[in-house]
């Protein structure tokens, strides 16, 4: 054999074939950047910023033009025109689109999920006065895009340009069948307005994975989901400095690129004062320009359903609260218990390490360890107060929003949000609301102090009453890193909290701390008189040992309508009436949870009385509901639609990479 | 075949680290993961800021800031537990709490911030007075992250453990029981109708996914028949939570022998038929092949009677390849069925499975594939040893 076989030569000028491509294409290899090292930065950037209004730009100019040779400075040649972007909106016909998800909906249960803002109907916040809306409506969507400069040739059925180039773009969401089966609704609705619409179904772990997608601005159209709150918050998803560049570490999430002074300004604002009122006229100002821009088409808010046996009365679903929020008004005609569904096993019932909404619903029946969902609910994204005896605002008295004088050495909170001693070069928001950097002598800032006072008579399940060394107890653990808390922010925040006495104590937080929701952040409370299996008190146990103390995360002294009684791994938990509840013994007698990890295993045990409640985290909106739904009209089981606070909607990048 | 079996476990030892280390490294390779689901929250703002520190915490206790060798060595032999002999190599860097950042300038003018180096690393020194477990080659599995936080995942395990061995048991000794039968009948009848059907089951049996098969279950001896007042069995669970009344059967007591008995049958039915039609298309096969061999042709020439031929001559020999086939039993019956499992709510391993892979509890995913790998390889190592039984041609060396 010789040494260079014939495939080896073929090899070879394949190669000496290709190199010249390859270096055609890549071209001359471009100049080494100059490197520099960064400060590692927290995560998010900050949200406290200046309100001073700064004069009215005209929003329909071009957005914020980025710094030279800024990735996506480049306007979008398409989108970056606000007609065509109102013509888009103007071609969706919304109701269309929701009844290709939802058919089994009644036409008003459809429209009922129609959004005109970022924020569902109904929202306290949502704006209905001096928004543009558009209904759907070809003709104007077709006048608009005329004008623009795009129009129709005869006999094609996709519009052009001056210069003969299509009215094309790019679609991308994920391959959801959800998500699929409208995006094939809406390319028909823009196609029949000489829109052509090219679809990318991508894998979700793509689409929002931390360095693809939608986090590098990757698209053109964009449609995903975001969950509304009580708080309507938006100051990271709108305002000006939120835009994701190379230059600042894709923070931020404005993916649309999108820069209105007006807009911007009012969000941060609205994020930054404390008065309803105000936050009422930001948010509607914000609302004004952000449906005039038409920058993020907002679509509908998704649907989902629950479920309860006609044995159950009082059942209340909610976009913003767990079913169990009211569990000590549910009555059963029949029995004296309540089978639940869920579809996960929370991990824990200690609330500091364990989130999910399964854990909430768990948690609920004991008190939460004195948090949500007993101190107070938050039904119809609004807030209401249970055990509390109100929810301190500043309207009622409850808060106070001082204003005080700090100098250097004060601890302060930092427009970085973080507790920081004052020092010149820090950087504040003062009582003003200006950001200030300090440098020297004394600055006036903003202290806010709320009082929470709970109701009488409320004891533990043992029958100790609840006492301040409960909230105290709750204080030090939830607020030590070793708890394994996730976030410490509001910890941090505090300056100092003064029992009044057992059922009210004021929280004073460090001057320039404005949390928009002060009037829930309470402590929590824990059994600190509680003795352990192994002899300690609870108080005594440290903060990191608590994880794995089985007082606290499988058996916890209830506080709430119901005792944990047993827990079988994998498969139930019971829970039984808790005769010392301050609001009296609940009526129904047992509630047992079910974990089933299959909706339609869950659906199956509904429809056979296996189980008696599916909320919506369990239910869901797939394809199980229609059948639950066909059942309630059947009038076997009791069904349920809401409206979902996840809400779809299609962002359009103004800028090109 | 002394030499044999060490030289066998030698090499089982070797696989098993391999496997070990691949599953490991596919596993956090993966996209996702805890610090993915903490990021997603980010979008709020405010009091639930996500800050570099909570990373940070997070990081820690996934060990995520370790280097996967020094991460895998810690779980498989719960080694390094701090610096060598107390003080050895205490400055040594074994991972990177916050990962650096380098801003490019490029001469165009643009920028970009790019992830570079570490900012803050680990060193030996730090992993003192983490938790560590002794060692999956010690048995300890270590703590599981996320299902039952803190709390050991041999708890869990042990807890599932029951249920799959009985369901998968209950449905390997059906399936056998009826499999080999059924697989001689049809062979010996060759294209009888018999045969016919048996082959069309078997294709369905195989072809059609267990959710399918599950789902069409509980339709058909569940939810229709409950609903016509007919006798019906439970949709799902392996014990009740209450009381419960069955049409002609009456009050089933939620916890008794009958309702746990009801609940295993569905299930268990599903998996025995998917075994069922492979194992007796199996079965038929090498059957098949016997049969057309000399000596039990010569068998039937002496005039032995056709019974024996088959049962002794025949079956015996068609029955040495299907021992491989029990080879995957040993780590199918520990690690349960994925699918049917989750479709009947079943509290096993397989759904156990599948919520650790869900919820990013590696340590529990992990202790689950390990002890498959070695029941695997066991299996094996079993039927190798099996197969010098029943085939004494066979001879190892």
């Amino acid at each position: 054999m010789t040494m260079f076989s014939k495939r080896s030569i073929a090899k070879l000028m394949t190669l000496g074939l290709l190199t010249p491509v390859l270096a055609a294409c890549g071209g001359a290899p471009a100049a080494a950047p100059i490197k520099e090292t960064v400060v590692v930065v927290q995560t998010t950037a900050p949200e406290i910023q200046t309100v001073v209004v700064e004069a009215t730009t005209d929003p329909n100019a071009d957005p914020g033009a980025g710094v030279a040779g800024e990735a996506f400075s480049t306007p979008h040649p398409i989108l970056s025109d606000p007609k065509v972007r109102q013509a888009m909106a103007y071609c969706t016909n919304r109701p269309e689109l929701i009844s290709s998800v939802y058919p089994w909906l009644s036409e008003e249960e459809q429209l009922a999920l129609v959004m005109d803002t970022n924020l569902p109907q109904g929202h306290w916040a949502a704006a209905t006065e001096g928004i543009t809306t558009y209904p759907f409506d070809v003709t104007k969507g077709a006048a608009l895009l005329d004008e623009a400069g795009w129009t129709l040739p005869e006999g094609a059925s996709v519009r052009e340009n001056a210069d003969g180039e299509p009215l094309s773009l790019s679609f991308t969401t994920t391959n959801a069948q959800f998500r699929q089966t409208w995006s094939a609704v809406f390319i028909q609705q823009m196609s029949a307005c000489g829109i052509q619409i090219i679809p990318t179904y991508a894998p979700g772990s793509w689409w929002f994975g931390s360095s693809t997608g939608l986090a590098r601005r990757d698209f053109e159209l964009g449609a995903y989901a975001w969950v509304g709150e009580t708080d309507p918050k938006g100051n990271t998803l709108y305002a000006c400095n939120q835009i994701p560049l190379p230059s600042n570490n894709w923070e931020g999430q404005n993916y649309m690129g999108w820069c209105n002074q007006t807009a911007s300004t009012a969000i941060v604002a609205a994020n930054n004062t404390l008065d309803t009122e105000e936050r009422v006229k930001q948010y509607g100002i914000f609302q004004q320009e952000f449906t005039k821009d038409m920058v993020s088409l907002p679509l509908f808010n998704r649907s989902e359903a629950a479920a309860a046996t006609n044995r159950l009365s009082n059942f209340k679903p909610d976009p913003t609260e767990y079913q169990t929020g009211n569990v000590e008004e549910w009555e059963v005609s029949d029995g004296d218990t309540v089978v639940i569904g869920l579809t996960q096993e929370p991990a824990s019932m200690w609330t500091v390490i364990e989130s999910s909404a399964v854990q909430r619903v768990a948690g609920y029946l004991t008190g939460n360890n004195g948090g949500q969902g007993w101190a107070f609910t938050s039904y119809s994204y609004d807030y209401q107060p249970k055990a509390l005896t109100e929810l301190p605002t500043l309207e009622n008295g409850g808060a106070v929003n001082n204003e005080v004088e700090v100098t250097a050495g004060d601890m302060v909170w930092t427009t970085a949000g973080e507790a920081a001693e004052l020092a010149p070069g820090v950087e504040i928001v003062n009582a003003a609301g200006e950001t200030v950097t300090y440098e020297s002598g004394t600055v006036t800032m903003k202290q806010l102090a709320v009082t929470f006072t709970y109701k009488d008579d409320i004891k533990w399940e043992d029958g100790e009453p609840l006492k301040a060394a409960d909230f105290e107890l709750a204080q030090k653990i939830d607020c030590d890193p070793e708890s394994g808390s996730v976030s410490l922010s509001v910890c941090e925040s505090r300056q100092d909290v003064e029992f009044t006495s057992d059922s009210a104590y004021t929280i004073t937080y460090l001057p320039g701390v404005q949390w928009p929701e002060y009037m829930i952040y309470a402590l929590g409370a824990y059994p600190s008189h509680q003795v352990l299996a192994d002899g300690r008190t609870l108080a005594d146990v440290p903060a990191s040992e608590w994880e794995s103390v089985l007082e606290i995360t499988e058996d916890p002294l209830s506080i709430g309508p119901y005792v944990l009684e047993s827990w079988e791994k994998g498969q139930s938990m019971t829970f039984v009436a808790n005769p010392n509840y301050y609001g009296g013994e609940p009526k129904v007698k047992k509630i047992v949870i079910k974990f089933i990890a299959d909706t339609q295993q869950a659906v199956a045990q509904l429809l056979t009385g296996e189980v008696d409640v599916l909320g919506t985290e369990t239910l869901g909106a797939g394809a199980e509901v229609e059948t639950v739904l066909k059942a309630a009209e059947a009038g076997e089981v009791q069904g349920f639609t809401i409206a979902s606070p996840t809400w779809e909607h299609v962002d359009m990048n103004l800028f090109v990479k | 075949m002394t030499t044999f079996l060490i030289r066998r476990l030698f090499q089982m030892i070797l696989v098993t680290i391999v496997a070990a280390m691949l599953s490991y490294g596919l596993l956090y390779v993966q996209p996702g993961g805890p610090i993915d689901v903490l990021l997603a929250e980010r979008q709020n703002s405010g009091a639930n800021r996500i800050r570099e520190s909570d990373i940070q915490r997070v990081m820690q206790r996934f060990e995520l800031d370790l280097a996967m060798p020094v991460r895998f060595s810690r779980w498989l032999v719960g080694w390094p537990k701090g610096p060598i002999f107390g003080s050895v190599g205490a400055d040594w860097v074994v991972g990177c709490a916050t990962p650096g950042q380098v801003r490019l300038r490029y001469p165009d003018g643009r920028v970009e911030i790019v992830e570079e180096g570490c900012e803050k690393t680990v060193t030996l020194a730090d992993l003192e007075g983490r938790k560590v477990s002794r060692g999956v080659v010690f048995g300890d599995f270590g703590d599981s992250q996320v299902m039952l936080r803190g709390r050991p995942v041999t708890d869990l395990i042990w807890s599932r453990l029951p249920y799959t061995l009985y369901l998968m048991g209950g449905s390997i000794v059906l399936a056998i029981l009826l499999g080999v039968p059924l697989g001689v009948y049809s062979a010996v009848k060759q294209y009888s109708r018999f045969d016919y059907i048996a082959t069309t089951i078997a294709f369905i049996g195989t072809s059609v996914p267990s959710f399918v098969f599950g789902i069409f279950f509980i339709l058909l001896f569940s939810v229709l028949p409950q609903r016509a007042g007919l006798p019906y069995l439970p949709p799902g669970d392996a014990v009740g939570v209450r009381d419960y009344t069955i049409p002609l059967i009456g009050m089933v007591e939620a916890g008794s022998f009958l309702d746990r008995f009801l609940r295993v049958l569905m299930p268990c039915g599903v998996l025995t038929i998917i075994n069922l039609a492979g194992w007796s298309r199996f079965v038929r096969g090498s059957m098949l092949e016997v049969l057309q061999q000399d000596y039990v042709r010569t068998a039937r020439a002496k005039g032995v009677r056709e019974q024996v031929v088959i049962l002794k001559h025949a079956l015996r020999n068609s029955l040495i390849p299907f021992v491989t086939l029990l080879a995957g039993v040993l780590a199918t019956i520990f690690g349960g069925a994925l699918i049917t499992e989750a479709v009947f709510n079943w509290p096993g391993i397989g759904r156990l499975f599948i919520d650790a892979l869900g919820r990013n509890d590696y340590n529990v995913a992990m202790a689950i594939l390990f002890v498959n790998v070695i029941l695997l390889l066991l299996g094996i190592l079993i039927t190798d040893i099996l197969y010098t039984i029943v085939d004494p041609r066979i001879r190892i060396s």
